[in-house]
């Protein structure tokens, strides 16, 4: 038994069993102070000060982070350790007889491999290693910006996997839950959206998936362009791509359609609720007279969460007038791009403008 | 050095879950993760207001002693280790992702907003009080002197484990403490006895 006789404030401050005490009080802890005061009435003064001491530090440095939010994180971070165990498998490699052993199977194998790459690419798993996973866990909308400039708009709850930087001929990143798509144009890359047993193929376009974590059905809303849906088992067993039209829907503006997991069934119809194809239910109206180009980035990168970099010094001469409606983040930072002839591109889901600043 | 070995705190179930973990069991990883999650948030929101930020770089910390889990004691996911790591990466990200901005050096700054008494849920009116002094004295001190306490007193490290996060000599940190205690104490007035105090923390 720990003699307290003799604790300092500090000494009670720091103590296991007295935090516990003050902090996280269970009945036999109770028990133990409460005595422990009877016993010992001329130290109260030092007790009293070790639990303000505490108390006022854990007031002034308390987090507000959820119980669910460090679960979601936790999870996250499982998903990607999982999918990174495959790059890992090669850490035989060290060992320098096993290298040069890999290195004679891996010039050997050279061109078949060659030959199959395209077939390898479909299959995806070696590069799930750069593989990024956003989780909104917020209670607004999350934006995701993707390294083609795609855009995806993630609703609460919901989760998207993609690549760091989308290689190979096709850009396929992964949904569970809700989320708006704003894909840009590619037709040598086509854009897939693997959500709940279904794959969602595009060129470029903008729709909105939703896919329940769980949920027997899988909704996608198109608002432009043409969008093709297939069940995934049958993306994924026909290799032909012209036999993909055969399996798939395709569908047009203000269509959608509903992926029956239990029937392998794609029904298609028209969208009824028009919410479902604005990209943000909290579309708001920015009015723009005459400021500096910076302060308005400032503002989306506020609304979006995303960082936005830029030269502040030659941007700093550079005002302009503008009204924003429904547009998303992509169409904004185009319409500014053209304004003051600037250009940007997305790096690590940051956007990066570069501008030679304006003469006027 | 605090090389406390048992990090969840049974040690039995640790031994099991390094073994798991080693053997590249990703939900053991992520039982590990959880033990000092809140702990290295905490941490890390008196450097950075932003969550995402946060979140993005405990998330880098831990994949990278998933990666490197062949080659890990177990003293990688010991509390004192994993602050320092992360108070780190802080700093390094900012700089990186500001590049563009003059780099400015990240330092100890818990929100100034006024603890708002009201918030407590503490009814002892004299406890709120002391409370509430205290939190303005500690709001006086130095950035330095502030996440020594902080340290100290919320995340309950020993002064070895302070000197290896704050990169400072182990005398510096126990002449820090010191002071910074004397400090508080001359301002702060030892609270008369109080016994509706005691009640309260029954409660």
């Amino acid at each position: 038994m720990i003699n307290y006789r003799n604790y300092s404030v500090e000494e009670f401050a720091t103590d296991e069993k007295f935090r516990q005490w003050i902090l996280d009080p269970s009945g036999e802890i109770i028990l133990f102070w409460e005595n422990w005061l009877i016993q010992n009435p001329d130290r109260h003064n030092a007790v009293n000060q070790a639990t303000e001491l505490l108390l006022s530090v854990h007031e002034r440095y308390k987090d507000d982070l959820s119980e669910e939010s460090i679960q979601a994180e936790i999870n996250a971070m499982v998903e990607i350790a999982e999918f990174s165990k495959n790059k890992n498998r090669l850490s035989f490699l060290n060992n320098p007889f096993w290298r040069i052993a890999a290195i004679i199977t891996l010039i050997s194998g050279l061109g078949y491999f060659y030959n199959r790459n395209h077939l390898a690419e479909k299959t995806e798993v070696a590069s799930y290693a750069s593989m990024l996973v956003k989780r909104n866990i917020t209670d607004k909308e999350m934006t995701v910006l993707l390294s083609d400039g795609s855009v995806a708009t993630l609703k609460k709850g919901s989760t998207l996997r993609f690549p760091n930087k989308f290689s190979g001929d096709t850009r396929k990143v992964f949904l569970t839950g809700e989320a708006f798509f704003d894909v840009t144009k590619n037709p040598t890359k086509p854009f897939l959206v693997f959500a709940n047993e279904t794959v969602t193929k595009v060129l470029g376009t903008s729709f909105r998936i939703k896919a329940p974590e769980g949920a027997n059905t899988v909704m996608v809303f198109v608002k432009t362009g043409k969008v093709s849906v297939y069940p995934k088992k049958e993306y994924e067993t026909l290799a032909d791509e012209d036999d993909h039209e055969v399996s798939g829907v395709i569908l047009h503006p203000n269509q959608q359609v509903v992926f029956n997991k239990k029937e392998n069934r794609l029904e298609k119809g028209i969208v009824e609720n028009p919410d479902l194809l604005s990209e943000s239910a909290q579309s708001q109206e920015l009015i723009f007279d005459d400021q500096p180009v910076a302060e308005v980035l400032r503002t989306l990168e506020k609304m979006y969460g995303i960082a936005i970099l830029f030269d502040e010094e030659s941007l700093s001469k550079c005002p302009i007038s503008t009204i924003f409606k429904e547009e998303n983040l992509k169409q904004r930072m185009n319409a500014i791009c053209q304004a003051i002839g600037a250009t940007y591109e997305v790096v690590d889901g940051q956007i990066i403008l570069n501008s030679k600043g304006c003469s006027h | 050095m605090n090389n406390d070995i048992n990090i969840s705190g049974n040690s039995d179930l640790n031994a099991n879950l390094w073994l798991k973990f080693k053997s590249g069991d990703a939900a053991a990883f992520g039982e590990l993760a959880q033990v000092h999650y809140r702990a290295l948030y905490n941490y890390a929101t008196k450097f950075s207001s932003d969550p995402e930020f946060i979140r993005d770089c405990i998330q880098e910390l831990y994949l990278e002693l998933w990666e490197r889990r062949s080659f890990l004691s177990e003293t990688a996911f010991v509390k004192s280790y994993l602050l320092k790591a992360l108070r780190h990466k802080l700093i390094k990200e900012s700089v990186r992702l500001k590049r563009f901005k003059e780099p400015k050096e990240l330092s100890f700054d818990a929100d100034e907003a006024d603890l708002s008494i009201e918030s407590l849920i503490i009814e002892n009116e004299h406890l709120k009080h002391q409370i509430k002094r205290l939190n303005q004295i500690v709001s006086h001190l130095t950035k330095r002197q502030q996440e020594i306490i902080y340290l100290r007193f919320y995340q309950n490290l020993e002064n070895e484990d302070i000197a290896q996060i704050m990169s400072l000599g182990r005398q510096s940190v126990a002449n820090l403490l010191y002071r910074t205690i004397k400090e508080i104490k001359d301002i702060w007035m030892p609270a008369e006895f109080f016994w509706g105090l005691i009640i309260i923390a029954f409660c």
